[in-house]
Protein backbone atom coordinates (compact mmCIF):
# COMPACT_ATOMS: atom_id res chain seq x y z
CA UNK A 1 0.00 0.00 0.00
CA UNK A 2 1.25 3.47 -0.89
CA UNK A 3 2.34 5.68 1.96
CA UNK A 4 -0.02 8.71 2.03
CA UNK A 5 2.83 10.89 3.29
CA UNK A 6 5.45 9.78 0.78
CA UNK A 7 5.03 12.58 -1.76
CA UNK A 8 4.78 15.19 0.96
CA UNK A 9 7.96 13.97 2.61
CA UNK A 10 9.80 14.07 -0.70
CA UNK A 11 8.74 17.67 -1.18
CA UNK A 12 9.86 18.50 2.36
CA UNK A 13 13.19 16.88 1.57
CA UNK A 14 13.51 19.14 -1.46
CA UNK A 15 13.01 22.17 0.76
CA UNK A 16 9.32 22.90 0.05
CA UNK A 17 8.13 24.94 3.02
CA UNK A 18 4.47 24.55 2.08
CA UNK A 19 4.86 20.80 2.20
CA UNK A 20 6.54 21.17 5.57
CA UNK A 21 3.59 23.22 6.82
CA UNK A 22 1.16 20.58 5.59
CA UNK A 23 3.14 17.81 7.28
CA UNK A 24 3.13 19.77 10.52
CA UNK A 25 -0.62 20.41 10.29
CA UNK A 26 -1.23 16.75 9.57
CA UNK A 27 0.93 15.18 12.26
CA UNK A 28 2.05 17.61 14.96
CA UNK A 29 -1.19 17.43 17.02
CA UNK A 30 -1.03 13.65 17.10
CA UNK A 31 2.62 13.60 18.11
CA UNK A 32 1.96 16.10 20.89
CA UNK A 33 -1.13 14.13 21.93
CA UNK A 34 0.86 10.93 22.16
CA UNK A 35 3.56 12.61 24.23
CA UNK A 36 1.04 14.31 26.51
CA UNK A 37 -0.64 11.03 27.32
CA UNK A 38 2.64 9.25 27.81
CA UNK A 39 4.39 11.94 29.85
CA UNK A 40 1.47 13.62 31.58
CA UNK A 41 2.99 17.04 31.01
CA UNK A 42 1.74 19.42 28.33
CA UNK A 43 4.92 21.50 28.07
CA UNK A 44 7.16 18.47 27.85
CA UNK A 45 4.83 17.01 25.23
CA UNK A 46 5.41 20.09 23.08
CA UNK A 47 9.16 19.61 23.46
CA UNK A 48 8.77 16.05 22.20
CA UNK A 49 6.65 17.28 19.30
CA UNK A 50 9.45 19.66 18.30
CA UNK A 51 12.07 16.99 18.67
CA UNK A 52 10.15 14.58 16.47
CA UNK A 53 9.96 17.19 13.73
CA UNK A 54 13.63 18.06 14.01
CA UNK A 55 14.24 14.42 13.15
CA UNK A 56 11.70 14.60 10.35
CA UNK A 57 13.49 17.60 8.85
CA UNK A 58 16.79 15.79 9.17
CA UNK A 59 15.62 12.55 7.58
CA UNK A 60 13.24 13.90 4.94
CA UNK A 61 15.88 14.49 2.23
CA UNK A 62 16.97 10.86 2.37
CA UNK A 63 13.60 9.27 3.24
CA UNK A 64 12.72 6.12 1.32
CA UNK A 65 9.68 4.09 2.15
CA UNK A 66 10.71 0.76 3.52
CA UNK A 67 8.64 -1.60 5.55
CA UNK A 68 7.18 1.10 7.75
CA UNK A 69 5.03 4.03 6.68
CA UNK A 70 6.29 7.49 7.50
CA UNK A 71 3.59 8.02 10.11
CA UNK A 72 4.52 4.75 11.79
CA UNK A 73 8.15 5.83 11.86
CA UNK A 74 7.11 9.15 13.43
CA UNK A 75 5.11 7.33 16.08
CA UNK A 76 8.09 5.12 16.85
CA UNK A 77 10.37 8.14 17.21
CA UNK A 78 7.83 9.93 19.43
CA UNK A 79 7.22 6.86 21.58
CA UNK A 80 10.95 6.19 22.00
CA UNK A 81 11.53 9.80 23.00
CA UNK A 82 8.76 9.55 25.59
CA UNK A 83 9.98 6.23 27.00
CA UNK A 84 13.50 7.60 27.15
CA UNK A 85 12.35 10.68 29.07
CA UNK A 86 10.31 8.56 31.46
CA UNK A 87 13.23 6.25 32.14
CA UNK A 88 15.77 9.03 32.53
CA UNK A 89 13.57 10.81 35.03
CA UNK A 90 12.61 7.61 36.84
CA UNK A 91 8.94 8.44 36.80
CA UNK A 92 5.85 6.81 35.46
CA UNK A 93 3.91 9.92 34.53
CA UNK A 94 2.89 13.27 35.92
CA UNK A 95 0.22 15.86 36.26
CA UNK A 96 -1.58 17.51 33.39
CA UNK A 97 -3.04 20.97 33.62
CA UNK A 98 -6.77 20.86 32.98
CA UNK A 99 -7.97 22.39 29.73
CA UNK A 100 -11.08 24.41 29.07
CA UNK A 101 -14.53 22.87 28.90
CA UNK A 102 -16.72 22.65 25.82
CA UNK A 103 -18.63 25.83 25.08
CA UNK A 104 -21.71 24.10 23.79
CA UNK A 105 -22.33 21.90 26.79
CA UNK A 106 -24.35 22.97 29.74
CA UNK A 107 -22.33 24.20 32.71
CA UNK A 108 -23.26 21.27 34.91
CA UNK A 109 -22.72 18.66 32.26
CA UNK A 110 -19.46 20.32 31.14
CA UNK A 111 -18.19 20.24 34.69
CA UNK A 112 -19.04 16.57 34.92
CA UNK A 113 -17.30 15.79 31.66
CA UNK A 114 -14.29 17.82 32.69
CA UNK A 115 -14.02 15.97 35.97
CA UNK A 116 -14.38 12.67 34.20
CA UNK A 117 -11.77 13.65 31.64
CA UNK A 118 -9.33 14.57 34.38
CA UNK A 119 -9.97 11.27 36.08
CA UNK A 120 -9.32 9.43 32.82
CA UNK A 121 -6.04 11.35 32.43
CA UNK A 122 -5.01 10.56 35.98
CA UNK A 123 -5.87 6.92 35.53
CA UNK A 124 -3.88 6.77 32.30
CA UNK A 125 -0.85 8.17 34.11
CA UNK A 126 -1.16 5.52 36.78
CA UNK A 127 -0.95 2.70 34.24
CA UNK A 128 2.35 0.86 33.93
CA UNK A 129 4.41 2.38 31.12
CA UNK A 130 4.04 -0.45 28.58
CA UNK A 131 0.30 -0.81 29.14
CA UNK A 132 -0.11 2.91 28.70
CA UNK A 133 1.98 2.87 25.53
CA UNK A 134 -0.12 0.08 24.01
CA UNK A 135 -3.39 1.77 24.87
CA UNK A 136 -2.27 5.18 23.65
CA UNK A 137 -1.14 3.79 20.30
CA UNK A 138 -4.17 1.61 19.62
CA UNK A 139 -6.89 3.70 21.16
CA UNK A 140 -5.87 7.32 20.95
CA UNK A 141 -3.47 7.26 18.01
CA UNK A 142 -5.63 4.87 15.97
CA UNK A 143 -2.69 2.65 15.08
CA UNK A 144 -3.49 -0.82 13.81
CA UNK A 145 -2.45 -3.74 15.99
CA UNK A 146 0.44 -4.60 13.67
CA UNK A 147 1.62 -0.98 13.56
CA UNK A 148 1.45 -0.63 17.34
CA UNK A 149 3.27 -3.92 17.86
CA UNK A 150 5.97 -2.81 15.44
CA UNK A 151 6.36 0.56 17.14
CA UNK A 152 6.76 -1.11 20.52
CA UNK A 153 8.93 -3.91 19.17
CA UNK A 154 6.66 -6.67 20.45
CA UNK A 155 4.40 -9.36 18.98
CA UNK A 156 0.72 -8.77 18.30
CA UNK A 157 -0.10 -11.34 21.00
CA UNK A 158 1.98 -9.42 23.53
CA UNK A 159 0.28 -6.19 22.45
CA UNK A 160 -3.18 -7.73 22.99
CA UNK A 161 -2.11 -8.88 26.43
CA UNK A 162 -0.94 -5.36 27.32
CA UNK A 163 -4.17 -3.86 25.99
CA UNK A 164 -6.32 -6.28 27.99
CA UNK A 165 -4.44 -5.56 31.18
CA UNK A 166 -4.57 -1.82 30.54
CA UNK A 167 -8.34 -1.86 30.06
CA UNK A 168 -8.85 -4.04 33.11
CA UNK A 169 -6.74 -1.74 35.26
CA UNK A 170 -8.54 1.33 33.95
CA UNK A 171 -11.96 -0.21 34.54
CA UNK A 172 -11.06 -0.73 38.16
CA UNK A 173 -9.59 2.76 38.54
CA UNK A 174 -12.55 4.38 36.79
CA UNK A 175 -15.34 2.24 38.21
CA UNK A 176 -17.16 5.20 39.77
CA UNK A 177 -16.88 7.38 36.65
CA UNK A 178 -17.96 4.49 34.47
CA UNK A 179 -21.10 3.85 36.52
CA UNK A 180 -21.84 7.56 36.59
CA UNK A 181 -21.40 7.95 32.85
CA UNK A 182 -23.51 4.89 32.06
CA UNK A 183 -26.33 6.12 34.28
CA UNK A 184 -26.09 9.51 32.55
CA UNK A 185 -26.34 7.89 29.14
CA UNK A 186 -29.33 5.81 30.22
CA UNK A 187 -31.23 8.80 31.59
CA UNK A 188 -30.43 10.83 28.47
CA UNK B 1 -14.87 -16.72 15.49
CA UNK B 2 -15.96 -18.34 18.70
CA UNK B 3 -17.04 -16.86 22.01
CA UNK B 4 -13.64 -17.22 23.64
CA UNK B 5 -11.83 -15.42 20.81
CA UNK B 6 -14.52 -12.74 20.64
CA UNK B 7 -14.14 -12.03 24.34
CA UNK B 8 -10.34 -11.87 24.10
CA UNK B 9 -10.53 -9.31 21.30
CA UNK B 10 -13.30 -7.37 23.05
CA UNK B 11 -11.20 -7.17 26.20
CA UNK B 12 -8.18 -5.92 24.26
CA UNK B 13 -9.56 -3.59 21.60
CA UNK B 14 -12.90 -2.51 23.05
CA UNK B 15 -16.31 -2.48 21.41
CA UNK B 16 -15.45 -0.55 18.24
CA UNK B 17 -14.84 -3.26 15.66
CA UNK B 18 -12.88 -0.85 13.46
CA UNK B 19 -10.07 -1.11 16.02
CA UNK B 20 -10.02 -4.91 15.79
CA UNK B 21 -7.55 -6.84 13.63
CA UNK B 22 -8.61 -6.43 10.01
CA UNK B 23 -8.70 -10.15 9.37
CA UNK B 24 -11.20 -10.75 12.19
CA UNK B 25 -13.59 -7.81 11.88
CA UNK B 26 -16.12 -9.39 9.52
CA UNK B 27 -16.30 -12.61 11.49
CA UNK B 28 -16.61 -10.68 14.73
CA UNK B 29 -19.45 -8.56 13.33
CA UNK B 30 -21.29 -11.64 12.13
CA UNK B 31 -20.75 -13.32 15.48
CA UNK B 32 -22.08 -10.31 17.38
CA UNK B 33 -25.24 -10.12 15.30
CA UNK B 34 -26.39 -13.56 16.35
CA UNK B 35 -24.72 -13.61 19.77
CA UNK B 36 -26.77 -14.30 22.91
CA UNK B 37 -27.82 -11.37 25.11
CA UNK B 38 -25.16 -11.99 27.72
CA UNK B 39 -22.47 -11.44 25.06
CA UNK B 40 -24.24 -8.35 23.74
CA UNK B 41 -24.50 -7.01 27.28
CA UNK B 42 -20.74 -7.35 27.74
CA UNK B 43 -20.17 -5.66 24.38
CA UNK B 44 -22.49 -2.78 25.42
CA UNK B 45 -20.61 -2.41 28.67
CA UNK B 46 -17.31 -2.17 26.78
CA UNK B 47 -18.88 0.41 24.49
CA UNK B 48 -19.75 2.54 27.51
CA UNK B 49 -16.18 2.25 28.70
CA UNK B 50 -14.96 3.36 25.28
CA UNK B 51 -17.14 6.48 25.64
CA UNK B 52 -15.46 7.24 28.94
CA UNK B 53 -11.96 6.84 27.48
CA UNK B 54 -12.93 9.04 24.55
CA UNK B 55 -13.43 12.01 26.89
CA UNK B 56 -9.64 12.28 26.95
CA UNK B 57 -9.29 13.62 23.45
CA UNK B 58 -6.65 15.45 21.43
CA UNK B 59 -6.30 19.18 21.89
CA UNK B 60 -5.22 21.59 19.14
CA UNK B 61 -1.59 22.69 19.25
CA UNK B 62 -0.72 26.35 19.58
CA UNK B 63 0.21 28.54 16.64
CA UNK B 64 3.43 29.38 18.50
CA UNK B 65 4.44 25.72 18.56
CA UNK B 66 3.61 25.24 14.88
CA UNK B 67 5.66 28.32 14.04
CA UNK B 68 8.64 27.13 16.06
CA UNK B 69 8.52 23.70 14.46
CA UNK B 70 8.23 25.13 10.95
CA UNK B 71 11.07 27.58 11.52
CA UNK B 72 13.47 24.65 11.72
CA UNK B 73 12.23 23.05 8.48
CA UNK B 74 14.83 22.79 5.74
CA UNK B 75 14.77 25.50 3.08
CA UNK B 76 14.94 24.83 -0.64
CA UNK B 77 18.58 25.78 -1.14
CA UNK B 78 19.87 23.98 1.92
CA UNK B 79 17.95 20.82 1.12
CA UNK B 80 18.51 20.64 -2.62
CA UNK B 81 22.22 21.43 -2.51
CA UNK B 82 22.88 19.19 0.44
CA UNK B 83 24.75 21.78 2.48
CA UNK B 84 26.80 20.19 5.24
CA UNK B 85 25.42 20.56 8.72
CA UNK B 86 27.81 22.19 11.15
CA UNK B 87 27.58 23.79 14.52
CA UNK B 88 28.47 27.44 14.99
CA UNK B 89 29.07 26.65 18.64
CA UNK B 90 31.86 24.25 17.74
CA UNK B 91 33.51 26.48 15.15
CA UNK B 92 36.70 28.26 16.24
CA UNK B 93 36.69 32.05 16.00
CA UNK B 94 39.24 32.14 13.22
CA UNK B 95 37.03 29.86 11.16
CA UNK B 96 33.99 32.01 11.74
CA UNK B 97 35.97 35.13 10.84
CA UNK B 98 37.44 33.46 7.80
CA UNK B 99 34.04 32.36 6.60
CA UNK B 100 32.73 35.87 7.08
CA UNK B 101 35.64 37.37 5.15
CA UNK B 102 35.24 34.83 2.38
CA UNK B 103 31.53 35.50 2.08
CA UNK B 104 32.17 39.26 1.95
CA UNK B 105 34.75 38.78 -0.77
CA UNK B 106 32.37 36.55 -2.68
CA UNK B 107 29.61 39.10 -2.28
CA UNK B 108 31.79 41.84 -3.77
CA UNK B 109 32.85 39.57 -6.57
CA UNK B 110 29.36 38.55 -7.52
CA UNK B 111 27.88 41.96 -7.02
CA UNK B 112 24.25 42.57 -6.35
CA UNK B 113 22.88 40.59 -9.24
CA UNK B 114 20.26 38.00 -8.50
CA UNK B 115 17.49 37.71 -6.01
CA UNK B 116 18.57 37.06 -2.41
CA UNK B 117 17.98 33.43 -1.65
CA UNK B 118 17.59 31.42 1.49
CA UNK B 119 19.71 32.75 4.33
CA UNK B 120 21.36 29.74 5.90
CA UNK B 121 23.05 31.83 8.57
CA UNK B 122 19.71 33.12 9.80
CA UNK B 123 18.49 29.55 10.06
CA UNK B 124 21.41 28.67 12.29
CA UNK B 125 20.85 31.83 14.29
CA UNK B 126 17.25 30.85 14.74
CA UNK B 127 18.20 27.35 15.84
CA UNK B 128 20.55 28.85 18.39
CA UNK B 129 17.89 31.24 19.60
CA UNK B 130 15.64 28.25 20.21
CA UNK B 131 18.21 26.89 22.60
CA UNK B 132 17.34 29.69 24.99
CA UNK B 133 13.69 28.70 25.00
CA UNK B 134 14.07 25.05 25.87
CA UNK B 135 13.84 23.63 22.40
CA UNK B 136 17.60 23.86 21.95
CA UNK B 137 18.07 21.18 24.52
CA UNK B 138 15.97 19.03 22.26
CA UNK B 139 18.22 19.78 19.31
CA UNK B 140 21.32 18.94 21.25
CA UNK B 141 20.02 15.98 23.22
CA UNK B 142 21.27 12.61 22.09
CA UNK B 143 18.53 10.14 22.72
CA UNK B 144 20.05 7.09 21.18
CA UNK B 145 17.02 6.01 19.19
CA UNK B 146 17.74 7.94 16.05
CA UNK B 147 17.53 4.89 13.87
CA UNK B 148 16.76 4.73 10.15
Amino acid sequence: MRDPDEELVQRVGAGDKRAAAELVRRHLPRMVGLARRMLGDAAEAEDVGQEVFLRVWKHAPSWKQGKAKFETWMHRVAMNLCLDRLRRSGRNGGEIAPDTVDGHASATRALDDRQRRERVRDALQELPERQRAALVLCYYQDRSNTDAAEILGISVEALESLLSRARRTLKTALAAERADLLSGLETG
Amino acid sequence: MNEARFMVLLGAYGADLSRWPVAERDNAGAFLEVAPHRIKDVWESERGFDHLLALERDMPVSIALETQVLAAAPGRRAASRGLPVFSLRAAPRWATGGALAASLALGFAVGYAGEPKHDVASDYAHMLSLSNGGAGSIYLTAVGNDED
